[in-house]
């Protein structure tokens, strides 16, 4: 199966769609393109409507309006062979040994029972687990048991794959490993969407993401466009506030003022530059002791953008 | 259709490893091994030991001996006599064991005993049994005489009764075996007409019985005599019985008896049904509860449709019956033909109706459709459940509805199976499997099968596309019981999930 590739310029497109619940909208009128290749995170809160959305993509549940297009093909299970999943909660037949387990999932994706077995083993023992091939799932610890359900998605060398908040419950031991799969998978061309509100992992791992707050789209980019979005924070001390000084939006002191001099955070306002302030200071003879730049973080924008609409609930 | 397939593999495989399962399986053939050893345990005990001490001249003794020698040649006789008709064997025309037509008369007995009794009578019949024939086996002894010691003629009053106590409840330790009744006449017993029967425990009637017929024959011949009737006479009065002739159906023949043996492959085929469908059942119900609570549909269903899921598992669960019910039905043929014994003589009978295909393929049909539909009530209560203890509150009742009427059924069915009950049921889809297997050995006409074996498929067709509906809706919905008016909204394919 893994030989017949599905060629598309976008793996997965969304377009306008819309999921009901009676009157409760959980996805409204979302539309975004993941280009084929690329790692795409899919960033927001709980209830922001990611799983739904990866639900709709996998056809476990139908849109109420708006089509989907996943490698150039409607949703159905016809595209399993070319998928791999790693849902939210997890879990396995306990009482199927590991390799079993793997196998069978392979073969529900069109593998053939050796394909499947061979990639399997190949699996587990890259993941550490090859002296667990027989154990059953019900006698393995839970990080082991995770290693195996991540071998399911990625048993069939997917062409998307699929991971609704892949590095919820792992420790930091699997997170890297679960890291350094998806860097593999996109390595071998495999385009990657993860769901995810830690935004360390977007940061390093994204290619593009998509911000959702309440089922509607925020933001789609490039992780240097959804830092842009926020305003760079200054930091400086001096001997007085910058309030006045052409830019400054605002300069609030941040500790008690020592030996005479005081830090300050300071907001430029829109479209004023670190370097036009500092240049201004230096021309102006405004003693400075620090002046430091910084840039906004995932997180800051992720707060920004989806913490107002989090609270609004 | 392959992933329907090795969903029903899987759903298969787990099933199969579970140990309540291997331990259902093997019941039935446990059951039937042990079942002549239970008949053994069961049936009657060792042979009475019985001391018969006559202080009266010993004619007494001699006929109570006597008469109990007689009724265990006539027990011979008629076992042996059932036995030549049972399997039709040649016998000649003018042995007592020929015909088992009549209550065999004491010459009738007296003359098979001299003529060798069973052992004798089986040498004369040995050419005519054909191989296949079962052997004789000549019915256990009820009565072993044991003789007095010479020391007890004389003893008499509480001697006698300490002597006896002793032989009849022996001191702990000792090896010697008790005795379990003892019968003394003593001297004068023709003139005061008292005799005591002495016994280690309940007095076993029919040798009460026995004893008191033979003493009060001597008794009354005795008295015949006194009053100067002719001996020869006085005996003839005494002895004299009626030359009772029974008519009675051939072993398995009779009316009621040949009801129930027809009836028994039927009505076993519908309590297999039963007891297969609610053991499969409750395992399919588990692993399916398992699938919602260890978090695993999803992943599931990332790969195949609800209804890939739906079929896989009915079809796994019908496999695991079917093969259950096959090891059991192999089991029983194995009893018939390979074993001897009255299991044996019972089962191979009941095979009968299986010489007829067009039998066997209703049973098949019947079988599988009532399989599939109430393996999909309990498929559905999966669905809609997030724990054991959520599906024992659905599942109680619709047990309940399917099982108690069924038992209603059979005994109606045993009854004859002709009663309006037995009827209506057999136009209910979900007793109509139950009904019609059960009602194969009473008979059912012809249009009646066809019929409720066509309404039976548009219900479980009915039944599928419902619980397609239901399962696509209910799978992924967890944490909350629906309500009613929620789970019609499923049926009807309404709900927001099944969209």
């Amino acid at each position: 199966m893994g030989e017949t590739r599905l060629q598309t310029a976008d793996a997965l497109v969304l377009d306008r769609v819309t999921k009901k619940y009676g009157d409760f909208t959980a996805v409204d009128d979302l539309s975004f393109a993941v280009h084929t290749g690329e790692v795409f995170g899919f960033l927001g809160g709980n209830g922001a409507g990611k799983t739904t959305s990866l639900r709709m993509v996998l056809d476990i549940i139908r849109p109420t309006s708006g089509s989907i297009s996943v490698l150039g093909r409607p949703p159905g299970r016809e595209n399993a062979p070319f998928l791999g999943f790693l849902p939210e909660e997890r879990g396995l037949y306990r009482t199927m040994s590991a390799i079993d387990t793997i196998v069978y999932f392979g073969r529900l994706k069109g593998m053939t029972p050796g394909d499947a077995r061979t990639k399997g083993l190949a699996l587990l023992d890259r993941f550490g687990l090859a002296a667990n091939t027989k154990s059953t799932v019900g006698q393995l610890s839970k990080g082991m048991a995770q290693k195996v359900q991540l071998a399911t998605a990625v048993v069939n060398s997917p062409q998307l794959l699929i991971l609704d908040e892949p590095f919820s419950g792992l420790d930091p031991v699997n997170q890297g490993l679960l890291e350094d799969e998806i860097r593999r998978a996109s390595d071998k061309g495999a385009t990657v969407v993860f769901s995810t509100h830690v935004m360390q992992h977007a940061e390093r791992l994204c290619d593009r993401l998509l911000l959702l707050a309440r089922g509607a789209k925020k933001f789609e980019g490039t992780l240097d466009e959804a830092r842009a979005l926020l305003p760079a924070r200054l930091f400086v001390t001096a001997r007085s506030s910058l309030d006045g000084v052409p830019g400054v939006a605002e300069c609030r002191p941040q500790d008690s003022p020592s030996d005479g001099w005081q830090d300050y955070a300071v907001t430029l306002q829109p479209g004023a530059s670190a370097g036009d302030l500092l240049e201004h200071c230096s021309g102006n003879n405004i003693a400075l002791r620090r002046f430091e730049e910084r840039r906004a973080s995932l997180h800051d924008v992720f707060l920004h953008m989806v913490g107002t609409e989090e609270s609004a609930k | 259709m392959n992933n329907i397939l090795l969903v029903a593999l899987r759903e298969f495989r787990q099933i199969t490893r579970m140990r309540s399962f291997w331990l259902t399986l093997l019941i039935l053939p446990v059951a039937i091994s042990i079942a002549p050893l239970t008949q053994r345990f069961m049936g009657e005990s060792e042979a009475d030991r019985v001391m018969i001490i006559d202080q009266d001249g010993g004619v007494a003794g001699r006929e109570i001996a006597g008469r109990l020698r007689l009724e265990e040649d006539r027990r011979s006789l008629d076992a042996l006599a059932r036995y030549v008709q049972r399997h039709r064997i040649a016998a000649p025309a003018t042995a007592p064991w020929a015909r088992n037509d009549r209550y065999f008369t004491d010459a009738e007995v007296a003359r098979f005993a001299a003529e060798g009794g069973a052992t004798g009578a089986l040498e004369r019949l040995k050419p005519a049994i054909p191989a296949d024939v079962p052997d004789f086996t000549p019915p256990e002894p009820r009565y072993e005489l044991v003789t007095p010691p010479p020391a007890l003629a004389s003893l008499t009053g509480a001697t006698l009764d300490q002597r006896l106590e002793t032989l009849l409840r022996p001191a702990s330790g000792s090896k010697a075996d008790p005795l379990d009744a003892a019968i003394i006449i003593p001297a004068g017993f023709l003139r005061t007409g008292t005799a005591k029967f002495a016994s280690s425990g309940r007095p076993n009637p029919q040798l009460v019985g026995t004893v008191q017929e033979v003493l009060t024959r001597s008794l009354r011949q005795g008295l015949l005599t006194q009053s100067g009737v002719p001996a020869p006479v006085a005996t003839a009065v005494a002895t004299v019985t009626p030359n009772l002739m029974i008519a009675q159906p051939a072993p398995g023949s009779g009316a009621r008896e040949a009801l129930l043996v027809r009836s028994i492959l039927p009505l076993a085929s519908c309590y297999l049904l039963m007891m297969a469908l609610m053991l499969s059942g409750s395992w399919m119900l588990q692993g399916t509860i398992e699938e919602r609570s260890n978090k695993l549909l999803e992943t599931v269903l990332a790969t195949i449709s609800p209804e890939q899921l739906m079929y896989g598992k009915l079809l796994g669960t019908v496999a695991v019956g079917l093969t259950m019910i096959a090891v059991w039905i192999g089991c029983g043929v194995f009893a018939a033909f390979a074993t001897q014994g009255a299991i044996a003589d019972m089962i191979r009978p009941a095979l009968a109706p299986l010489t007829s295909w067009t039998t066997i393929l209703t049973m098949i049909y019947f079988f599988i459709a009532g399989y599939i539909a109430i393996s999909v009530f309990f498929l559905a209560v999966g669905a809609i459940s997030d724990s054991m203890n959520d599906a024992q509150g659905y599942l109680m009742p619709i047990i309940l509805m399917i099982l108690l009427p069924i038992t209603i059924l059979i005994q109606g069915v045993i009854a004859g199976g002709q009663g309006i009950g037995v009827t209506v049921m057999t136009w209910v889809p979900i007793w109509t499997p139950f009904a019609v297997l059960a009602r194969l050995g009473t008979g059912i006409p012809a249009w009646e099968v066809f019929g409720s074996g066509l309404l039976l498929a548009a219900f479980v067709a009915l039944q599928l596309l419902l619980l397609g509906r239901l399962y696509r809706a209910s799978l992924l919905a967890q944490g909350q019981k629906p309500s009613l008016k929620e789970l019609a909204a499923r049926l009807r394919g309404r709900s927001p999930e099944a969209a």
